[in-house]
């Protein structure tokens, strides 16, 4: 790969950050035009919905479901592409602009690299929302998007006796399919009592009919865990994890105890934002937490050549990324000049058609899972809650009592300062000065957005 | 646990973690191999404590570990890295 000095000329036309739905359709849409660059830290395209197991494995049966079926088709197409490169197992550690060019700086397997384009789509996806409860630091807690991962790709269970907790209804699919790949399930927990759950659901009427599909897929694996005989519980906010020096048991509240040698936690999702607020691009406040980056209806971002696309603008699901995707790939090529105005018009109804569609389903979900600021209690005040830097709940109330400002609070404590880059602890620390969806963020995206050893960065 | 039925996998290969050998199939990574020889420590706070990692898809860092190569150590995340053989993995302090 070569890298760009400056003036000469960029090494692709696009550069696409993330193979998941969105950087997929973006590329499929441009039809075999342009050279383009896609950007993964994961060694296989696929995205978060679809980890693709490593190629020296074979696996039978690989995520069959129908929902699965148009995206597989998809990811496909896209591994056929012969005008992409895929730059796989790379880590985007930041990007600038300069005189109509951007230039990316990856970290990989042979040390720092830089790869240039004249234009860049950022389609990062989104990650599991941390929310911090008494005893989450313990090795074998993690979070159910990672735990279902594991399954997904590496093919393992994370643990024989898994106890699954939070608000999302998506811990109810991961809890089943641990049990299918051979694990045991100790509990489902929600923190929401059921009632709440379905009075969100049928208050959205036109969302729970649209996307029953989905629905139903999540109330199927809940009636199918319960027939397997696994514990379901709802209304339970007291959560911690117990154990010495792993987790052994789940607690819901003072009574109930569940032993377990791994625990997932399911909060729901946050948009990827590290790359795009440390680009400049404009950002709101997304639910349940974080930055989601600003676009136009081309999904162009608020600085020339920079789009976005999927989970980065706001969580929505799988098929509203693809179609972001598409649409965000024909701007490029209205841009570029290669189609004109009617054309990417028409091309673009089906899939704004099919955003739309989705966009109900995402705010469904989101009313259904938003587990509230700290899950509307606080954990106990020796708590982690910076989980880089040891910052305990204590810690942070006592800065925040003393800081004007979130920000101060930051140095003041070092919540914030570690190799996460705020990324677990930004949206807990906005809760706690009690402003979780403010204007202000806590912290400044610094480069870079994922940890690198210095000396490979001197050595560029 | 790994999953066996409707699985094939590649010639199993040996490297170490903090001294011990551990077992890894091409292509798994560092930590799923770590985990399927149940061993959940990544690294270590502050205070000494073992810590697990978290997301397991590159965002959180908690899965940090060192991989020696020759007189270079760097903290890479095992939930990114694929095991080689032969590899040196420590788990432990901080920088
Ligand atoms: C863990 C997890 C599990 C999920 N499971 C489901 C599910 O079962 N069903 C469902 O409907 N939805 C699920 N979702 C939601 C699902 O991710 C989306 O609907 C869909 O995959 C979003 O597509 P996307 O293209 O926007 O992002 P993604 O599919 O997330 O793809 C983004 C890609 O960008 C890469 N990336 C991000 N930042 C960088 C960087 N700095 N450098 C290099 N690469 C980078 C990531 O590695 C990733 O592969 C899940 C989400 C997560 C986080
Ligand atoms: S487990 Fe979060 S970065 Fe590896």
């Amino acid at each position: 790969m070569s890298s760009s000095l400056s003036g000469a000329s960029p090494d692709y036309d696009l550069a696409v950050i993330g193979a998941g739905p969105a950087g997929q359709a973006a590329c499929l849409s441009l039809n075999g035009a342009l050279r383009i660059a896609v950007i993964d830290e994961q060694a296989r395209p696929g995205g978060q919905i679809l980890r693709q197991p490593p190629r020296a494995f074979s696996v039978a049966d690989w995520m069959t479901g129908r929902a699965y079926r148009g995206l597989k088709a998809r990811l496909a197409a896209f591994e056929a592409l012969s005008n992409v490169d895929f730059m796989g197992g790379r880590s985007v550690l930041g990007l600038r602009e300069a005189g109509g060019a951007w230039t990316l700086t990856l970290s990989g397997p042979s040390g720092v690299e830089e790869v240039s384009a004249r234009r860049v789509l950022i389609a990062g996806g989104c990650y599991d929302l941390a929310v911090p409860i008494p005893g989450w630091t313990l090795p074998g807690v993690m979070s159910a998007g990672g735990t279902q991962a594991f399954i997904k790709s590496q093919q393992l269970v994370p643990g024989k006796r898994l106890a699954f907790a939070g608000s999302h209804p998506l811990q109810l699919l991961v809890a089943e399919q641990a049990l299918e790949a051979g694990g045991e399930v100790a509990v489902v927990a929600f923190i929401q009592p059921f009632s709440t759950l379905v009075w969100r659901a049928i208050t959205r009427p036109w969302a729970a009919l649209t996307h029953g599909a989905v629905l139903l897929s999540a109330l199927g694996s809940a009636w199918r865990l319960f027939r397997a005989g696994v514990p379901l519980r709802f209304g339970r906010p007291a959560l911690s994890v117990e154990g010495q020096g792993r987790v052994s048991a789940l607690r819901l509240g003072q009574t109930e105890r569940f032993e377990c040698d791994a625990a997932a936690l399911c909060f729901g999702f946050m948009p990827q934002a590290d790359l795009p607020r440390a680009a400049g691009l404009q950002v709101t406040p997304a639910r349940p937490g974080g930055w989601k980056t600003n676009h136009d209806e081309w999904m162009r971002a608020s600085r020339r050549g920079a789009y976005v696309a999927g989970e980065t603008t706001g969580v929505k699901g799988a098929e509203a990324a693809s179609a972001e995707g598409a649409l965000a790939g024909l701007a490029v090529a209205l841009d570029e000049g290669l189609i004109d105005q009617d054309e990417a018009r028409r091309r673009a109804r089906p899939w704004r058609k099919a955003r739309e569609a989705a966009m109900w389903f995402s705010a469904l979900l989101e009313a259904v899972a938003d587990p509230g600021p700290f899950s509307a209690r606080l954990p106990d005040a020796d708590t982690i809650i910076c989980r880089c830097e040891d910052v305990v709940l204590a810690d942070l109330q006592a800065a925040l009592a003393r800081c004007d400002e979130v920000g101060s609070v930051k140095l003041a404590t070092r919540c914030g300062m570690g190799a996460c880059q705020g990324r677990n602890c930004e949206h807990s620390l906005l809760s706690l000065a009690g402003e979780p969806h403010s204007e202000r963020s806590a912290f400044t995206a610094r480069f870079p957005a994922r940890p690198v050893r210095i000396g490979d960065l001197a050595a560029r | 646990m790994r999953k066996t039925q409707g699985v094939s996998r590649g010639e199993p290969f040996a490297f170490s973690v903090d001294g011990d050998a551990i077992q890894a199939y091409p292509g798994e990574t560092i930590a799923a191999a770590m985990l399927a020889a149940e061993a959940t420590g990544f690294r270590r706070d502050r205070s000494g404590r073992a810590r697990g990692l978290f997301c397991n898809m590159g965002v959180c860092s908690e899965c940090l570990v060192h991989v020696r190569e020759g007189d270079v150590s760097r903290r890479l995340r095992a939930c990114l890295v694929p095991a080689e053989p032969g590899m040196t993995v420590e788990t432990g302090l901080g920088e």
